[in-house]
């Protein structure tokens, strides 16, 4: 059975997180890449959660599993920094919402899912773990193309596209990040640039 | 066992599985999901020998070598049209997708290689040029769910080029304009740059050799602002600045190109004020006219093929400002792209570069296995022959491995 790995994965992500920083960029071309499906899925209260009620929201997304040992506590992290950051702007959670998505649901109950938030400091105002059971979840991953694979020689840990998407007010995705080179300060920049737009 | 000593064994392993570890596969953007075991596949974009004549072909080959079909060719995924004039491939961010790049068409071809021994044609975008105002696709490359394509010019096959982006499955997101003939892209995320190299724009590299018109090659290579998409600064040096390397390891400041024009080795690197220099790093000591620059995974030596030259070359390039030929691996005619494994170990080798320009009379695929000093040998157990393919013979140019 896996098991919750964040603890430790959280102060190596912390330590990893003192490398030197990515550059950003001040006027970011956020072009619309696509429109984001929409999907129905449960927070961890249980409750439906539409992509379509933050509509008028800039929303950040990302895919994740809580027993994932690399990049997923890594950009819980970095989540935790930005929500930290649109607060201080007065942005969250009001104008800019987080959305952590688990790929992996048989593992990542809502109570583990619940743990793992409250261990990100995660404010369910603004940031919220969404699950649903596997077959409903299926056709949510496939429109986002985050297929997921088992990693051979490894004790059950998943592989799946390392990607964080970016929704603007409309509905639209405007960027999508690579967890491995996501940088908060340029995502507050685009979720600025985005809720600026006329 | 202490509580810092098992965290150091935790965070060890856990940067064996980040992403940022596995960018030790060269030559690749550093978004692609690198491949850290041995090959079993390789994909060979290639096209007819008869140019004009024939469709392009994406071949399997079995790279494993402890198959019994070992060198061999397993598939051949035909493409549904003829005269496209196969050239660069790029996988996409999450390895499921090859995008397959012509360059008399501007056809993009999008192969599924999600099961990695039977490829399968998933989209061919038609009319590129008139989609992006684009013509003459070149190398595609990965950045998060998108592929940037360096396109040498405008839609009528002249002019200046630029960069077209479009999603994973082939939706067209932009344009990005360029002021020369983009012609391969390198990204270090970690700086928010990108630079694009040149060469000529489509008329000229789908004439007869002859009838190329130098005033037409630039010699410039372009840093962008990548979240901008902007060109932020200009290098100019020798003529048609083709494949660039920039260093592996996180946070280096400095890379390498070739110029094809004047058979040198550049290099740029940024300085600290966030500005790049770029200095000629070496002479090519005769006329190899370089054709393609691979890395070693340690940042230690580069390979470069020399398509006049006939050979291959190692660079040592652990002195990065002294960098020195240490060896050759010759009879190679036409000499023209390569592939390096994960480990630096194997060096896969194809001799077409384009029709306009071929003059090799047998078209094939040879290996040379890397000592850890960089040196090269000769692998006689891997020859390919592209002479006696079913369709005809073929001339084979860019490869990838899975």
């Amino acid at each position: 059975m896996r098991r919750l790995i964040a603890g430790p994965a959280l102060a190596c992500a912390l330590a990893a997180h003192a490398a030197p920083e990515s550059a950003v960029s001040a006027n970011p071309n956020l072009s619309v890449i696509a429109r984001a499906p929409e999907f129905t899925l449960k927070d961890t209260a249980g409750r439906a959660v539409h992509l379509s009620d933050y509509r008028g929201q800039v929303v950040l997304l990302a895919f994740i599993f809580t027993t994932c040992p690399g990049v997923c506590p890594l950009i819980s992290t970095q989540m935790s920094a930005l929500q930290a950051g649109l607060k201080a702007e007065g942005l969250f959670p009001d104008r800019a919402k987080l959305v952590s998505v688990t790929v992996d649901p048989k593992t990542d109950t809502a109570e583990v899912l619940s743990r793992y938030a409250r261990m990100f400091r995660a404010d369910p105002a603004g940031w919220s773990f969404l699950r649903e059971e596997p077959e409903r979840l299926k056709p949510v991953l496939k429109a986002y193309d985050e297929w997921t694979r088992l990693l051979p020689n490894t004790k059950g840990w998943l592989d799946h596209p390392a990607r964080v998407y970016l929704v603007d007010p409309k509905g639209n995705i405007r960027e999508i990040y690579s967890l491995a080179f996501f940088n908060e300060k340029q995502a507050l920049i685009d979720m600025r640039v985005l809720l600026a737009e006329k | 066992m202490n509580q810092i000593t098992r965290c150091a064994l935790v965070c060890a392993a856990l940067a064996g599985l980040s992403p940022a570890a596995s960018h030790s596969e060269t030559c690749l953007s550093p978004y692609i999901k690198g491949l850290r075991q041995p090959e079993k596949v390789m994909y060979v974009w290639m096209l007819p020998a008869a140019a004009g004549q024939g469709r392009d072909v994406l071949a399997v080959i079995d790279v494993n070598l402890a198959s019994p079909t070992y060198g061999k060719i397993l598939k051949r995924v035909q493409v549904g049209s003829a005269g496209n004039e196969a050239h660069h491939m790029g996988f996409t961010d999450d390895r499921t997708r090859i995008w397959a790049a012509s360059l008399n068409t501007s056809r993009l071809f999008i192969f599924d290689v999600s099961d990695v021994m039977n490829p399968k044609l998933a989209k061919t975008i038609e009319n590129v040029p008139k989609l992006t105002g684009l013509s003459g696709p070149h190398t595609p490359y990965a950045i998060p769910g998108r592929i940037l394509v360096s396109m040498a010019s405008g839609p009528d096959g002249t002019g200046p080029g630029g960069v077209a982006e479009f999603t994973n499955d082939g939706e067209f997101v932009a344009s990005h304009a360029a002021t020369n003939h983009p012609y391969e892209t390198v990204i270090k995320p970690e700086f928010n740059r990108m630079i694009t190299s040149s060469w000529v724009s489509q008329k000229t590299f789908m004439s007869p050799f002859d009838k190329w018109d130098p005033k037409d090659s630039t010699n410039t290579m372009l840093v962008w602002d990548l979240k901008a998409r902007k060109v932020v600064q200009t290098l100019t040096g020798d003529p048609i600045p083709l494949a660039a390397r920039w260093m592996l390891k996180p946070n280096a400041k400095y890379g390498y190109n070739i110029s094809n024009g004047a058979n040198s080795i550049w290099m740029f690197k940024m300085e600290d004020d966030g500005s790049f220099s770029y200095r000629k790093a070496a002479d090519i000591p005769y006329a190899c006219a370089p054709g393609d620059l691979r890395q070693s995974p340690d940042d230690k030596y580069l390979y470069v093929s020399c398509v006049a030259g006939s050979e291959v070359q190692a660079w040592d390039i652990s002195d990065p400002e002294h960098i020195r030929l240490v060896d050759t691996a010759q009879g190679f005619v036409q000499a023209n792209m390569m592939h390096l494994t994960y480990d630096g170990k194997r060096l896969y080798v194809t001799n077409s570069a384009i029709s306009s320009i071929d003059y090799s009379k047998r078209y094939m695929m040879r290996l040379l296995q890397i000592g850890p000093d960089g040196r090269m040998k000769e692998d006689q157990r891997f020859f390919i022959d592209f002479s006696k393919e079913p369709d005809g013979p073929a001339r084979p140019h860019d490869m990838l491995l899975n």
